[in-house]
């Protein structure tokens, strides 16, 4: 899956727990979860577990630690896919 | 250092599904779990246990200047219904919680004197930021203040230290 491809099913992922939606609409890697889109921190378990569900991965831990912003989600769903 | 946290159960109800599979091991440890499944309201145990983990994480992050999404990092040891500490690598905070039919609202302190030395502010009136986080300025000292807020659906609780 393509970077640009990943992203836009990332963005599909997180578009119903989004609550600024101008973040939403000019969003880019550097775009923060909780400080930009002002996704509540108990939906970021939910964003979470869409991303395994949606692209059949598991997030450890350790990654869901780093899981911040676009930018690392992004390069964590590319690790857990490359493992395949 | 203090940091605070409320849910609005209301809406919780609505943006929330604990029970979703998955959810409660991403966040709260076996011993935490087993907190809720043998509690005989666990919606409330979720909550409650979630936001003494968040009002604890925003003094966490003030001390270390780590952020990051790790709840399942900051451990509950819970005493009872209204109290506990919340432990997290080499901290060690109190927290005290109050239940009510509409909202759970958790506050942490980094010594348990803390306590007795905080005060709720009305408005956000005189409030800064700085990097996001929220103080006030003695007007004599010119000294930082700390405060932490919480808002969550119907209820917001602003609070600083006398």
């Amino acid at each position: 899956m393509s970077r640009e491809a990943a992203l836009e099913k990332l963005k599909d992922i997180v578009k119903p727990y989004v609550q600024n939606q101008e973040a939403f609409d000019s969003l880019t890697e550097e775009t923060d979860f909780i400080n930009d889109l002002r996704i509540n921190s108990a939906n970021l378990v939910d964003v979470i577990l869409d991303i395994e569900e949606k692209f059949d991965i598991i997030i450890d831990n350790e990654s869901m630690e780093k899981m911040v912003n676009v930018k690392a989600a992004i390069s964590i769903i590319e690790t857990e896919l490359s493992k395949e | 250092m203090i940091g605070n946290d409320i849910v609005d159960l209301d809406l919780a109800r609505k943006e929330s599904n604990w029970q979703r599979k998955g959810f409660l091991e991403k966040i709260f440890s076996l011993e935490e779990q087993y907190l809720i499944h043998n509690d005989s309201n666990p919606e409330i145990m979720v909550w409650n246990l979630w936001s003494r983990k968040e009002a604890a994480y925003k003094i966490f992050n003030r001390n270390t200047g780590i952020s990051g999404y790790f709840p399942w990092r900051l451990n509950c040891s819970y005493e009872d219904l209204n109290s506990g500490t919340v432990i997290v690598s080499d901290f060690v905070f109190h927290t005290q919680t109050q239940i009510t039919d509409s909202y759970v609202y958790s506050i942490a302190v980094s010594d348990i004197g803390l306590f007795n030395k905080i005060s709720v502010l009305e408005t956000l009136e005189n409030i800064k930021k700085e990097n996001r986080i929220p103080y006030t300025l003695d007007v004599t000292s010119n000294k930082m203040i700390p405060v932490s807020i919480t808002h969550h659906g119907r209820f917001q609780k602003i609070i600083t230290l006398k």
